[in-house]
């Protein structure tokens, strides 16, 4: 046999069913909660949603984000209220997807979708503005040129729910309340969560 | 409930709250009592600098023995008295008020320029009920709308504290807003066509207890969260408020005051506070540049300073060193002042050097008077003003000054040329015409209003008329000099300007408040070398410049062409100059002509000390990184004295502090360690001021460090009198050094004509929102420059056949022009003021500086 216990174990293999995928072409799925690249969310009417608080700013720990309010022109509001975010980065070099701006966010602006797979070639093109981050009029990501988009990755970029509620109630935990959007509405529940609404119990 | 036993002369009472038992003065209250002593009463309406009204009911206690539950902000302190706070009842009237409260306040937090500084925030957390059971509509207004251009109001936020409105009117004395409705509609408004434009407007902004008052210079610039702070002191007037002063991305954005009892009681004005812009401005020069065949080029650090020494030199060895006039220095720190005093007279060897352009007082006077400080206006036996407008020219000051009149009772006594923000509570008022002496019976009038009072009297005297002769202040001060027990507060106005004559920027003086006489022998002995006698002031200078006499003009933050009372002169003079080195921001009409610009850093971006007009040594605070590659002042003359073959030695700003604390007779003791740890610095000379210092036991209350936040309204440094009074010896000055100037109350009289029926005699004064750099470089501020006019009495109005609003020509020795003229009946006959202003509408090209008055022909256009 000698020589050839080897290819026992190639054989062995053959019937079993294939792990390995012809990344990239194929991807994996991916977890319902993976925090990928941010976008930036509009109302329905086209408005943004950001209002330049800085809120998601104050809260990230690797310090990515920087945000600029300013006045909305009067004229021509770029989000409902006095005030819309002016400037608005992220440092894809310093983000470490951890989401908390995402739970900050008073106006459900930013979310993330599933999109990891992208690289830089300079520091420039690390630092998304906010022309890049905001969703298009149909309400899905932008694609730049160094991403890698695939079929379904900027589906559900949006209506995620809180892991906690912002007062720390369990009872809230897993509750669905963000409002849907353009285009990419309420995720369903994930498994175990109320498809509603339910009113939150007193604990 | 107050005790009036006799209990064994006990001169506090004793009192406990939730537990804690202190020793109180009697008629302090609770709310007060009880901070200082860690326990925290929740409140919105109460302020600690102003009258209690309890009005918000958020600071409700319960008092044992006492019925109901008293507001602890009306409620003055008794022995015995055992206080409540966290007690069921207590908890449910603050959850109550609270929810009454956010009723209608919006929860736009996240839009709110307080959001995250904001008591209410901060206090509904600590003491609120977390939830509300109101569904209904909030009540909406139109928002934001502007009170003034520095101020806008949301009425959606306000929660009718009134703190605004009664610092308006208890405060600033300007009663321009207030309430108006009722119930739930009432707000608090500005009356119809008459916008809150006070200059101390931004006060209101930071005392809001909620964003219902924001600031449109702050409008959405940043977040509390990405501020960083600095204590620092602002150098706007001669003032020093304490402030702190907050960047973001390395751009100031906001000033906010500090408490500081003895100078700004926690107010700051408007110009201080918001004149930050032109720290960015886009006009600002930030590299060195030098003019080649009258072309401005831009070149490295080295060429330029190579260029400036040359001159320099080259100018000493052909004309001598008096060839060479330094003027300016007074915007910068005392360490840039003292380095350019080296420069200047240990390295150069010329005394011709003044840090004021013609619009101060004689040095003689203002180093050797006997000083008052701010504080001794409160307990004085009288107040008498020897200068123009107050509110204009230093703003807090006189704030301060109206309350010890007002507050505190004291008389006040109007020396004024013209009536004032103040005469209105004047106890005497005798108006001094420019030229002449004071009035023949002024003793008496002040022994009349000090009648039955004990303490100091207290003249506040600055230059008041920048149209007559300095003499003729000097010779009213020395009149004054004779009442008994009396001191003299200087009201000059320019930002570090006491700070630059303390550091010997002044002709005939040293460091340190010495005469070149007096400090030859000890100056020579540290510098190698002093000028060997007195030299020219701003006016001399300028003279001599004129007659083609100074070959090498230094303008250290100077624009003499815009500043000096006398703007023809000050232009015949800089044309007639060969070489002008400037050391400046910007660009300026006098700077303009240079031959070697030489940037250099402005207020925030520089570290250093700065003395006030009470001769207070304070820090200022460097918060940002200098724009281009301005330097300091000081680090300029350091390098111009290397390449002028004299190595200073100096490395650190702290360095120039500790020597100038060894060389400087009057700054003995202030070293750099001292500034530091003293938290309201320390009042020159140190020696008799020892019992005053403070030492800081903490930084900037700003935010607490538990991010509770209820703490900082006011913002405060804690601090506490060190256990052993400092060693005096270490305070004093060198056993050689030599003794400090003492005025020698000589009484100058200059020979003014006497006044004539057919003109009007001129009174110039500074308007705060004048045509400087700080406010021409802020565009807020802009907007509130007034276009100066001819105040004149009504009947000389009706003598000349104008209507008030109508134009009229003018006429001095020096020239004409046309300007608007307005009735004032607080001008009094014969005499008319004027806002300075260097432009062709203001008065610099009215004054002539070799007059010893101006006097007006004024005509009728038609």
């Amino acid at each position: 046999m000698g020589r050839f216990s080897g290819f026992l174990v190639t054989l062995r293999q053959m019937g079993k069913p294939r792990l390995t995928t012809e990344y990239p072409k194929v991807k994996h799925d991916k977890p319902e909660r993976l925090h990928g690249r941010h976008v930036l969310n509009r109302y329905e009417d086209g408005m943004e949603k950001c209002i330049g608080c800085e809120l998601c700013a104050g809260v990230c720990p690797a310090r990515c984000i920087y945000v600029r309010g300013a006045d909305n022109p009067i004229d021509d509001p770029v989000s409902p209220g006095e005030r819309y975010g002016f400037v608005y980065e992220i440092n894809y070099l310093r983000c470490i997807h951890c989401d908390l701006c995402v739970e900050a966010c008073p106006t459900e602006a930013i979310t993330e979708t599933k999109l990891f797979e992208f690289s830089f070639t300079n520091r420039s093109d690390a630092i998304y503005t906010k022309d890049q981050l905001l969703v298009d009029d149909a309400g899905r990501a932008q694609r730049l040129p160094w991403e890698l988009w695939l079929g379904g990755e900027d589906d559900a970029t949006s209506a995620w729910m809180r892991a906690t509620s912002p007062s720390g109630a369990s009872a809230y935990e897993g509750r669905v309340s963000w409002s849907g959007e353009l285009g990419f509405g309420v995720r369903p529940p994930e498994h175990g969560q109320q498809p509603a609404n339910p009113k939150p119990q007193d604990d | 409930m107050t005790t009036a036993e006799p209990q064994a002369q006990k001169t506090t009472v004793t009192v406990t709250v939730d537990g804690v038992t202190f020793e109180a003065q009697p008629g302090e209250l609770v709310i007060k009592a009880a901070q200082e002593h860690g326990v925290y009463i929740p409140r919105f309406c109460w302020h600690e600098r102003m009258e209690p009204v309890g009005m918000c009911r958020m600071c409700l206690v319960e008092i044992e023995g006492g019925r109901g539950y008293p507001p602890a902000c009306t409620t003055p302190v008794a022995d015995g008295m055992v206080v409540h706070t966290q007690t069921d009842a207590v908890k449910q009237i603050q959850d109550g008020v609270l929810e009454f409260l956010l009723i209608n306040h919006p929860l736009d937090c996240p839009v709110c320029d307080r959001g995250g500084e904001c008591p209410l925030q901060d206090q509904t957390l600590a003491f609120g009920p977390g939830e509300s059971r109101f569904v209904e509509e909030k009540r909406h207004f139109p928002k934001p709308i502007p009170l003034s251009e520095l101020v806008l109001l949301d009425r959606e936020r306000c929660i009718q504290c009134a703190r605004c409105i009664r610092f308006a009117d208890e405060i600033a004395g300007d009663v321009l807003i207030d309430f108006v409705d009722r119930g739930d509609r009432m707000q608090v408004l500005n009356f119809e066509e008459q916008p809150f434009d006070s200059y101390f407007s931004g006060n209101t902004v930071q005392i809001c207890p909620v964003g219902a008052l924001t600031a449109s210079q702050y409008r959405f610039r940043a977040r509390p969260w990405d501020l960083s702070t600095v204590e620092t002191s602002c150098t706007t007037c001669s003032m020093h408020c304490r402030g702190a002063v907050q960047s973001s991305s390395n751009r100031l954005v906001r000033l906010l005051a500090v408490d500081s009892e003895p100078v700004n009681h926690g107010w700051l004005c408007d110009k201080g506070r918001y004149g930050l812009e032109w720290v960015h401005s886009e006009h600002r020069l930030i590299e060195p540049q030098v003019r080649d065949g009258g072309v401005w080029s831009e070149v490295s650090w080295p060429d330029a300073l190579d260029r400036a020494a040359d001159a320099i030199e080259t100018a000493k060895e052909l004309h001598g060193a008096d060839a060479i006039a330094v003027l300016g220095g007074a915007r910068g720190t005392n360490e840039d002042a003292y380095v350019w005093s080296v420069l200047a007279k240990g390295v150069i060897g010329t005394d011709n050097v003044d840090a004021q352009l013609g619009d101060g007082l004689p040095a003689e006077f203002v180093l050797g008077m006997e000083r008052a400080e701010i504080a001794d206006l409160d307990r004085a036996r009288a107040i008498v003003v020897l200068d123009h407008d107050l509110r204009d020219e230093v703003p807090v000051l006189f704030l301060r000054l109206r309350r010890a009149v007002l507050e505190l009772g004291v008389p006040l006594v109007d020396l004024a040329p013209a009536a004032h923000g103040l005469s209105a509570h004047a106890a005497v008022i005798a108006r001094t015409v420019p030229g002449e002496p004071l009035a023949a019976n002024v003793h008496d009038e002040i022994s009349r209003a000090c009648e039955g009072r004990q303490g100091r009297v207290v003249v506040v005297v600055g230059r008041g008329n920048l149209a007559a002769a300095a003499d003729s202040i000097v010779g009213a001060a020395a009149e004054l000099a004779r009442v008994h027990d009396v001191r003299f507060l200087s009201a000059l106005r320019r930002g570090n300007v006491h700070g630059a004559l303390d550091a010997g920027l002044a002709p005939g003086f040293l460091p340190g408040r010495t005469t070149l006489d007096a400090g030859r022998a000890w100056f020579t002995d540290q510098w190698g070398g002093v000028p060997a006698e007195r030299g020219l002031d701003a006016e001399g200078i300028l003279r001599a410049a004129a007659d083609g006499k100074i070959r090498v003009l230094v303008l250290v933050g100077a624009d003499p062409v815009s500043d000096f009372p006398d703007a023809t002169l000050a232009r015949r003079a800089i044309d007639a100059v060969d070489t002008i080195i400037a050391v400046d921001g910007f660009e300026s009409e006098s700077t303009k002509r240079a031959e070697v610009f030489l940037p250099c850093t402005l207020w925030g971006e520089k570290a250093g000390t700065v003395t006030n007009l009470e001769g207070r040594v304070q820090r200022v605070g460097r918060k940002v990184a200098p724009e281009g590659t301005a330097m300091d002042d000081w680090r300029i003359a350091a390098e111009l004295a290397l390449r002028l073959g004299r190595d200073l030695d100096l490395a650190t700003v702290d360095e120039v502090t500790d020597e100038i604390a060894r060389v400087a007779p009057a700054f003995a003791g202030v070293t750099s360690e001292l500034v530091k740890s003293a938290r309201d610095g320390a009042v020159l000379p140190v020696a008799g001021h020892l019992d005053e210092i403070v030492l800081r036991t903490g930084e900037l209350s700003i935010m607490a460090d538990d991010g509770s936040g209820t703490s900082w309204d006011p913002i405060k440094v804690h601090g506490e009198a060190p256990e052993e009074p400092a060693d005096e010896s270490e305070v004093t000055a060198h056993v050689d050094a030599p003794a400090l100037h003492v005025w020698d109350r000589r009484a100058p009289q200059p020979e003014a004509p006497a006044r004539d029926a057919y003109a009007l005699r001129l009174v110039v004064g500074r308007a705060l929102y004048d045509d400087g750099r700080l406010v021409s470089e802020t565009p807020l501020l802009q907007r509130l420059v007034r276009d100066p006019d001819l105040r004149v009495h009504p009947s000389d109005l009706a003598r000349i056949g104008v209507d008030s609003g109508g134009q009229v020509k003018v006429t001095s020795t020096r020239g004409s022009q046309v300007v608007a003229v307005r009735a004032d009946a607080g001008v009094p006959a014969g005499i008319a003021c004027m806002d300075f202003s260097a432009d062709a509408l203001g008065a610099a090209l009215l004054v002539d500086a070799g007059q010893p008055v101006v006097d007006l022909r004024v005509e009728s256009l038609r």
